[in-house]
């Protein structure tokens, strides 16, 4: 937590940006942070980060309206990411609140991705045009933020009824109204970044998004995917029991008003390799079908079966099949017929089953191409959203 | 001498014959608590297996992540599990104290070897549905993070981790009713010890260039799978 004294002797203040790195790299954090206090925000401004010594006379001497606050829980675990993640934004929020700030900006991207039209773009729709929640849009290739393309953005989409490209943040601007929502009482519960779409839609709050460039983040783990998918969609599976009487009755998706500039970030040339992704799929399906069959219905489980006799060139997962998967877990997560754990980290080859899928159909496919595939897949997933409604309210039902 | 045959024969049968009728009051006292035994359990299955109904006791027991005990009971249900089992207590109750009509001495000694002796069984019971639990939560875990990591022998590996836990469980279980417990003891020394020693000799001497081989190649293509890998999952 950030020192009691230091808020006290800031006093209010009408804006915050909490950085949550993920780097641990001193150097890196102080000259994010240097690069930051560089910008003169029209009002007084606060900086809530990571204790990392930077250098804080730089604030006093520009005479600019910044004003530092160190937190040392501010930090990014890779091993637990969704838990580190969530402390640091209640942190973050408990302290912008006690700031009494009008709107709070969570910058938790690789920092040396963090350019200077971060901050406004993420606080000034909340400042200027009333905005609850800006969400980040990121410009990136076709193979970047796979889980988000395949599960978050489809999934809540369909079931709360906005066309929100990253529900999962990382990096946010909040108003007041929504960090006083996520930290109230019986809230407090809820993971305060997974949850704060589904908040901020279910309370009928004015959501934005906003285009900010490419983002940096850690090279991936291979070793580390199954744990990685299981703390997505862990607090993601929770957040749709909790608002089940929500998207059970949620109206057809809508867009939601942008900011800034969208762009494209052209992928990798050479063709991509899917051998070991569909091996790891084939070897899922040869041994995990009693485990499936705990968690999808017969029909789901032959065509699995079928598309593991499938060799590369016709490896193909229809969008069908896969969004009733996804779905399939999140009833399944509710019902418990295994450990959760368990139960997230089986849809694991699977999910490597359409990565496969997807990549061999945008290989060579142009931006544009790329977002028509996404947005026929957000279709599926909304048209497919009968069935969890079904399958939801009597899953004892016999389905074939 | 032969009326000295015929009056102990007389006499014998007399004897036994009173024997019989003395036991009979017993053997039908006996009858008679099973009896009345039998149907106080009958009962007590009927209000129980009510009573857990309207609890929902099977959703619960899932709820409570122990979905697993369902899978060791009839039909899957674990009310039936239990109704099964109070009844089943409710007769051999009955059974111990119908002994006791036989003759008090006995019975005392016997009930109380019965009632010593119970511990043991549960506690015995109670390892088997712990150890057969246990056995299949890792035997999963490890199938899913086997296949996971694209280990080739994930099921082989699975399978072996439950049955050992499952023999262990057994040997544990078969310790506490102190049945052939020397003889389990020394079949897991040599079964444990027999796996050490495979295992070191595998990577100590005969396979070691072959282990090594298999670790690197393994190592080689995590690596090459990480430096190649094109995409980007968050």
């Amino acid at each position: 937590m950030a020192d009691a004294a230091t808020i006290d002797q800031i006093g209010k203040a009408d804006i915050a940006i909490g950085l949550v790195p993920s780097s641990h790299d001193s150097a890196e954090v102080s000259a994010a942070i240097d690069r930051i206090l560089e910008s003169s925000p029209p009002v007084n401004a606060v900086l809530i980060h990571p204790p990392y010594a930077p250098d804080g006379a730089k604030a006093q001497r520009t005479g600019s309206r910044w004003s530092l606050l160190p937190d040392p829980q501010l930090a990014q675990d890779r091993a637990a990411l969704a838990q580190s993640l969530g402390a640091s934004y209640r942190a973050i929020f408990d302290s912008a609140l006690k700031l009494g700030v009008r709107a709070c900006a969570v910058v938790a991207s690789d920092l040396p991705s963090v350019t200077a039209d971060w901050a406004p773009l993420l606080l000034e729709p909340a400042t200027e045009n009333g905005f609850d929640l800006i969400a980040p849009c990121y410009a990136r290739h076709r193979f970047e933020g796979l889980i988000n393309r395949a599960i978050v953005y489809p999934l809540v989409r369909a079931l709360y009824g906005k066309q929100i490209r990253n529900p999962l943040g990382p990096d946010v601007g909040v108003s007041a109204g929504l960090m006083r929502r996520m930290t109230s009482g019986s809230k407090t519960r809820m993971h305060p970044l997974v949850s704060l779409v589904a908040e901020a839609i279910t309370g009928g709050m004015k959501i934005c998004q906003a285009h900010l460039g490419a983002r940096g983040y850690p090279p991936p783990d291979w070793s580390n995917l199954s744990s990685l998918l299981a703390q997505v969609l862990g607090p993601l599976f929770l957040d749709v029991e909790r608002y089940a009487p929500y998207w059970q009755r949620a109206p057809e998706s809508q867009a939601v008003p942008e900011f800034g500039r969208h762009q494209h970030v052209e992928g990798p040339e050479t063709a991509v390799d899917v051998t070991r992704l569909i091996e790891t799929f084939q070897l899922g399906a040869h041994n995990l079908h009693e485990i499936w069959g705990m968690i999808l219905p017969p029909s789901t489980l032959v065509e699995l079966q079928r598309l593991a006799r499938l060799d590369r060139a016709g490896f193909r997962m229809p969008d069908e099949t896969w969004a009733r998967v996804v779905y399939d877990f999140a009833l399944a997560h509710r019902l418990r017929p295994i450990s959760r754990d368990q139960l997230l980290k089986a849809i694991t080859p699977i999910y490597l089953g359409w990565v496969a899928s997807y990549a061999l159909e945008v290989e060579s496919a142009s931006p544009d191409a790329v977002e028509q595939r996404l947005e026929k897949l957000c279709l599926t997933y909304e048209s497919a959203r009968s069935y969890l409604v079904s399958r939801w309210r009597w899953p004892d039902r016999f389905n074939p | 001498m032969w009326d000295q045959v015929g009056q102990t024969l007389h006499e014998s049968t007399v004897r036994v014959l009173s024997r019989i009728a003395g036991l009979l009051p017993g053997a039908l006292a006996l009858v008679l608590a099973v009896l009345v035994s039998a149907v106080i359990a009958w009962l007590a299955a009927i209000v129980l297996r009510r009573l857990l109904a309207r609890i929902d006791f099977d959703e619960r027991l899932d709820q409570w992540g122990l979905k697993s005990v369902a899978e060791w009971s009839p039909r899957e249900s674990p009310s039936l599990l239990v109704t099964r089992a109070v009844s089943w207590s409710i007769i051999l109750v009955g059974f111990t104290l119908g002994l006791a009509a036989f003759d008090a001495a006995l019975s005392s000694r016997l009930a109380f070897s019965l009632f010593t002796y119970l511990p043991n069984v549960l506690t015995a019971i109670l390892l088997v549905i712990v150890g057969g639990i246990v056995a299949r939560y890792l035997a999963r875990n490890i199938l899913i993070e086997g296949v996971n990591m694209h280990l080739q022998y994930a099921r082989f590996l699975s399978i072996g981790v439950k049955w050992m836990v499952m023999v262990l469980a057994v040997a544990m279980a078969l310790e506490h009713l102190r049945i052939g417990s020397s003889i389990v003891r020394l079949a897991f020394g040599i079964l444990f010890g027999g796996i050490v020693l495979a295992l070191a000799l595998a990577v100590g001497l005969g396979s070691k260039e072959l282990v090594s081989r298999s670790l690197e190649r393994e190592s080689d293509r995590t690596a090459t799978a990480n430096a190649e890998e094109p995409f980007r999952h968050i």
